[in-house]
């Protein structure tokens, strides 16, 4: 329990550092933060968020699932899932 | 009520940006066509470097006596599907002559070239077995083929073989058919797909490709077929698809393989089979296009000698350019608002280019997009370089102020 709420403190910080740049208006990102309504960023940028994500974790996120995203917290779960399922 | 909320943050935006602007980029008439480079709009004539009319056909003279010969003897429009009674000759004949042209067994005409990679890519690939792989940069066509195939979509690095490399790799082995898609040249930066290496990295994962060369097909390869003939994979490609409404001078779109399998679309591509086929005049002006593209190179060459003259002259300027020298110059600006304002100022001088604006380009970029076309005049090309310098001089002195 203890090892999968490190993990995913750890996933929450990595998007979390990947947005920051995005985050012109210095929201406060938790898990409950809209990805595009509360940044105020496009579906475009989101996408290219996800590709380094990809990258960085060495998964593959399907555009259908990044579409069903909206709250960090919702990106965060989909990335635990697909790393067990493509490890 | 309900319905329009989501439109308002964008209307907000594009009228903050507008408010600023003389005239709005998003809705210019042209007024009256002068010829494939000149137009009147709103009283004053302007050259036209922002089109898709790279070989400058739209107004070639056996084009037009074609056309009018069409609407003449088969009429102004079929009423049918390519399904059911909207297949001519004409439109038979134009597929053969796709196919020998590039080299092909099999191509299929659509209406225009939206529907040509919206029917190939949701008919080819279906879920939940296939994966479709896209490039970032794809063009929104093939996105929303992907949306409409329903298939799972995996995106990789624009123009990275090895991007690709990395996500077939990761693929479980569940997956049945793999389908790549990639362009030849991109439209709005005019950068050319590294496509030799994804060929070999593609048929590597037994995965099968499919190239849109609708901005390159006419302009690159010692033929015209395309970047997939410059690089020498012509013959590889599994899935080459394009439109009629660039090079060709018309509108409808086309895909060609030498898949005998590719004929399964005609029953089974709804974007195929639910619309109304192409005009006879479009078809009989895509047919003599092709015809003479075929048998004169001269109109490729002059295309090239322009693009050459004006990303030189762009590069002098000390522009920063978005690709090296191809059909589509592409100058990068700071910000939205400084390419209103430049945008502006070359329609002031007579120069109609394309404004384009984050999120409809690459990396979050606000880009003038010009287009050289081989109808393009010395005169025509003067004035653009004179509008350019002064831009150049204008941001130089904003510059300076700063």
């Amino acid at each position: 329990m203890t090892a999968i709420q490190e993990d995913d403190d750890l996933v929450f910080h990595k998007i979390s550092s990947l947005l920051g740049p995005l985050n012109e208006k210095g929201v406060k990102l938790t898990r409950d933060t809209d990805i595009i309504a509360d940044l105020e960023i496009d579906s475009v940028s989101l996408l290219d968020v996800v590709m380094d994500i990809e990258d960085n974790y060495d998964i593959s996120i399907p555009v259908n699932t990044i579409s069903e995203i909206k709250t960090i917290g919702e990106l965060v779960d989909a990335i635990h899932k697909i790393k067990k399922e493509q490890s | 009520m309900g319905l329009f909320e989501k439109f308002e943050g964008t209307a907000a935006q594009l009228k903050g940006l507008l408010a600023a602007s003389p005239r709005d980029p998003f809705s210019v008439s042209m007024d009256e066509m002068k010829g494939p480079t000149r137009a009147i709009v709103k009283g004053k004539e302007i050259v036209l470097a922002g089109t898709n009319n790279y070989l400058g056909l739209t107004f070639q003279k056996d084009a037009i006596d074609a056309a009018s010969e069409a609407v003449k003897t088969s009429g102004t429009g079929t009423t049918g599907s390519r399904f059911a009674n909207g297949t001519y000759a004409a439109h038979r004949q134009l597929e053969k002559d796709l196919a020998k042209f590039l080299g092909y067994e099999h191509c299929i005409v659509f209406s225009t070239g939206y529907q040509a990679n919206l029917g190939a890519i949701s008919a080819l690939a279906q879920p939940p077995h296939d994966v479709i792989l896209i490039d970032a940069d794809c063009h929104a066509c093939i996105y929303d083929g992907c949306q409409l195939s329903g298939a799972e979509t995996i995106r990789f690095r624009h123009n990275d073989p090895e991007s690709l490399d990395k996500r077939l790799s990761r693929l479980s082995r569940d997956v049945k058919g793999k389908l790549v898609c990639i362009e030849g040249m991109y439209s709005m930066f005019g950068d050319v797909a590294p496509v030799k290496e994804f060929v070999e990295v593609a048929h590597k994962h037994g995965a099968y490709l499919l190239l849109d060369e609708a901005h390159s097909f006419g302009v690159f390869g010692d033929h015209g077929q395309g970047v997939c003939e410059a690089d020498g994979v012509r013959d590889q490609v599994d899935f080459y698809t394009g439109t009629f409404s660039k090079s060709l001078a018309s509108i409808g779109g086309f895909v060609a393989s030498n898949h005998p399998e590719l004929e399964y679309l005609r029953f089974s591509s709804r974007p195929y089979m639910f619309t109304a086929s192409p005009s006879p005049a479009n078809i009989a002006a895509a047919s003599t296009a092709l015809a003479k593209i075929s048998s004169d190179n001269s109109m490729r060459e002059r295309l090239w000698d322009n693009a050459e003259r004006i990303h030189a002259a762009f590069t002098q300027l000390g522009f920063e350019l978005c690709a090296g020298v191809g059909p589509v110059i592409a100058v990068k600006l700071a910000n939205r608002e400084q390419a209103f304002m430049a945008w502006n100022m070359l329609m002031e001088s007579g120069v109609y280019v394309n404004l384009a604006i984050p999120p409809g380009t690459p990396n979050a970029t606000s880009i003038l997009r010009l287009s050289v076309s081989a109808a393009h005049t010395e005169n025509d090309l003067d004035i653009v370089v004179n509008a350019y310098t002064n831009l150049s001089q204008m941001l130089a002195k904003e510059k300076a102020e700063t």
